[in-house]
C-alpha cells in the first residue's frame, strides 16, 4: 500500500514536469496557432546546455537553470524571426513544416556533436523515507521548481502589460494592433518564452535522469497528451493536465511493465480526444 | 472650416484581386465630427482599414497631421493617435473590461494620460464602470458597443475612427451612443464615422462623404447631403 503511495507520489512530481514542457507547448499554441513540431528538440537542448553549464561550466546545475532559460528564450525568438514568423497565418501544415524543419537541424547537429550516447548531470540531494522507500531529493526540487515556474509564468500573464499584451494577441491579433500593441514583437517574446520554458523542463529534466539528444522526443509526445488533457492554449490546464498524467503513471507502473506505460498513455489520450474533444479543464476559454 | 488633421488622396486598395477603393480622397477637419455613408460594398469600411494599415494601399496616400504615414504598421498609427474601433467591437473576450481599457492604453503616449481617460470613459459610460472587472465576452452587445469605443478613447486618439457603432444596437441604445459621440466632439475630439444608419449619422455629423462604388459620390456640409434628394431617396427611403 505504502509502495502504491509512494508511487503516485512520485507520479505527481514527475507530472509537474511534464506540466511545465506542456506550458512551452500551449502557450505558443495559444498565442499564435502555431503547433511546435521542435518543442522536443528544444527539451533536448536544454538538457545539454545544463549538462554543459554544470560538468564543463562547473555551475551547480540548479544555479545554472536561469542561463538555460534565458538561453532558450533567446534561441526561441531567433527561430521565431528564422523560421515561424513568415508562416503565421498561414494554412497549419506550413508551421508544421518549419517548426519539424527547425527539429531536424536541431536533432542532426546534436547527434553529430554529442552523439546518441547517453549523458548524465550529477546531482546528489538527500531523499525523503517513506517507510522502506525513498523519495529522490532531485525529484522533489524539480517539481517545486517547475511549479514556481508555472506560477511566475501566470503571474506575468495575468499582472503585467507585457504579459497582457500577449494575452490580448492571442484573443485578437488586430484589434491588438488597432490599439497600438506591437503584435509581431509580442509574438516574438512568445515564443521565445515558449522555447526558455520547453528548455527549463528539459534542464530539470536532465537533473533527474540519463539523457540523449533523442530524449526530447518522448517528452515531447507527453507534453501533446497533457495539452490535449488541460485543453489546447490553456496554460493552466497543462499543468493539471500534467500532474494528472503523472498521477495515472504512478498508479499504473506497480501493477504492469514499464514499457506498457505509454500503451496506457496514449490509449487514454485517444479516450479523452473522443469524449472530450476541447480537453478535461476548459479554464478560462469560455466565448 | 477648421485645419485638416487626417488627408486621405486617391487610395486605391483592395483584397487580393478584388479592388475595392478606385481614388478615394477625403479631408477629415480637426475638431469636428465626419461621416462616411454609403451603400454596402461601397468602400467604407476599406476606406479606415486603408488608413490604419489593416489593408494595404496599392496606391494613394494618407497624410497625417502634415506627414505621410501611408507605408506605417498598424500599431505605430495607433500611437500616434490614428485610433480605429473596429466592426463588430473585436474586444479581447477573455479579458476583463478593464483588462481591454488598458490594453487600449498600451501606447506610451496613452499611458500618459492613463487616469484621465479612464476617468474619461467611466464619466461617458457609468455601465461600463460598474462591469470594470467582468470578462468583456459576457457582456451583452450594448456594453460590449461601450467598452470597443472606451477602450478606443483609452488609446488618446487624435481621430477617433468608429465602424458602424450602430449595428445590432437597440435604436435607443444608438441614439444613447450619438448623442455621447456629440460630447465628445464639443470637447474637442475629432471623429470619423462609418454608419450604415445614414438617417442618424446625418443628423448628428458635420461633415458627410457619401461613398459610391468606392470612390466619392458626394460630399457637403451633413445637413445639405440630409437634404440632397438623390440622397434621401437612395438612403433614407423619403
Amino acid at each position: 500500500m505504502i509502495g502504491i503511495l509512494v508511487s503516485v507520489i512520485n507520479g505527481l512530481l514527475l507530472g509537474s514536469i511534464y506540466g511545465l514542457a506542456a506550458i512551452g507547448l500551449t502557450l505558443i499554441f495559444g498565442v499564435m496557432k502555431v503547433i511546435n513540431l521542435a518543442h522536443g528538440a528544444m527539451i533536448a537542448l536544454g538538457m545539454f546546455a545544463l549538462y554543459f553549464l554544470a560538468t564543463s561550466g562547473g555551475m551547480n546545475p540548479y544555479l545554472a537553470l536561469p542561463l538555460v532559460a534565458i538561453g532558450g528564450f533567446v534561441g526561441g525568438v531567433a527561430v521565431y524571426w528564422i523560421g515561424v514568423h513568415r508562416v503565421i497565418g498561414r494554412a497549419e501544415l506550413m508551421s508544421l513544416l518549419a517548426t519539424f524543419a527547425v527539429s531536424m537541424i536541431i536533432i542532426g547537429l546534436g547527434t553529430a556533436l554529442w552523439s546518441t550516447s547517453p549523458y548524465n548531470v550529477q546531482i546528489n540531494i538527500p531523499g525523503v523515507a517513506i517507510g522502506n522507500y525513498t523519495i529522490p531529493g532531485n525529484h522533489l526540487v524539480a517539481a517545486v521548481i517547475a511549479i514556481l515556474i508555472a506560477a511566475a509564468l501566470y503571474l506575468f500573464l495575468f499582472y503585467t502589460r507585457l504579459g497582457k499584451a500577449i494575452r490580448a494577441v492571442a484573443s485578437n491579433r488586430q484589434a491588438a494592433e488597432l490599439m497600438g500593441i506591437p503584435s509581431t514583437r509580442v509574438l516574438a517574446i512568445a515564443f521565445g518564452i515558449g522555447i526558455g520554458i520547453a528548455a527549463v523542463a528539459g534542464a530539470l529534466i536532465a537533473t533527474l535522469f540519463p539523457f540523449t539528444i533523442l530524449s526530447g522526443g518522448g517528452y515531447e509526445l507527453k507534453s501533446f497528451v497533457v495539452t490535449v488533457l488541460g485543453g489546447l492554449g490553456n496554460p493552466a490546464g497543462a499543468l493539471l493536465g500534467g500532474l494528472l498524467l503523472g498521477f495515472i503513471e504512478g498508479v499504473v507502473s506497480p501493477f504492469v511493465d514499464v514499457s506498457w506505460t505509454p500503451v496506457i498513455e496514449f490509449s487514454l489520450f485517444v479516450v479523452i480526444l473522443i469524449a472530450f474533444p476541447m480537453g478535461l479543464f476548459r479554464v478560462g476559454r469560455g466565448k | 472650416m477648421s485645419e485638416t488633421i487626417l488627408k486621405v488622396e486617391k487610395v486605391e486598395a483592395g483584397y487580393g484581386e478584388v479592388q475595392v477603393l478606385w481614388g478615394t480622397s477625403l479631408e477629415v477637419p480637426g475638431g469636428h465630427l465626419t461621416t462616411i455613408v454609403g451603400a454596402n460594398g461601397a468602400g467604407k469600411t476599406t476606406t479606415l482599414r486603408s488608413i490604419t494599415g489593416i489593408v494595404k494601399p496599392t496606391s494613394g496616400r494618407i497624410i497625417f497631421e502634415g506627414e505621410d504615414v501611408t507605408r506605417l504598421p498598424t500599431h505605430a498609427k495607433a500611437e500616434l493617435g490614428l485610433v480605429l474601433v473596429p466592426e463588430g467591437r473585436q474586444l479581447f473576450a477573455d479579458m476583463t473590461v478593464e483588462e481591454n481599457l488598458e490594453m487600449g492604453a498600451f501606447g506610451a503616449r496613452a499611458r500618459a494620460h492613463y487616469d484621465r481617460n479612464l476617468e474619461r470613459v467611466c464619466h461617458y459610460f457609468p455601465r461600463v464602470k460598474e462591469r470594470l472587472q467582468q470578462k468583456a465576452g459576457t457582456l451583452s452587445g450594448g456594453e460590449q458597443q461601450m467598452v470597443a469605443v472606451g477602450r478606443g478613447l483609452m488609446a488618446e486618439p487624435k481621430v477617433l475612427m468608429i465602424d458602424e457603432m450602430s449595428l445590432g444596437l437597440s435604436p435607443l441604445l444608438a441614439q444613447q451612443l450619438f448623442q455621447t459621440l456629440k460630447e465628445l466632439r464639443d470637447d474637442g475630439l475629432t471623429l470619423l464615422l462609418v454608419e450604415q444608419n445614414v438617417h442618424l449619422a446625418l443628423a448628428l455629423a458635420d461633415y458627410a462623404y457619401v461613398l459610391a462604388e468606392g470612390k466619392v459620390h458626394l460630399e457637403g456640409p451633413a445637413q445639405e447631403v440630409s437634404h440632397n434628394d438623390e440622397i434621401r431617396k437612395a438612403y433614407l427611403g423619403l
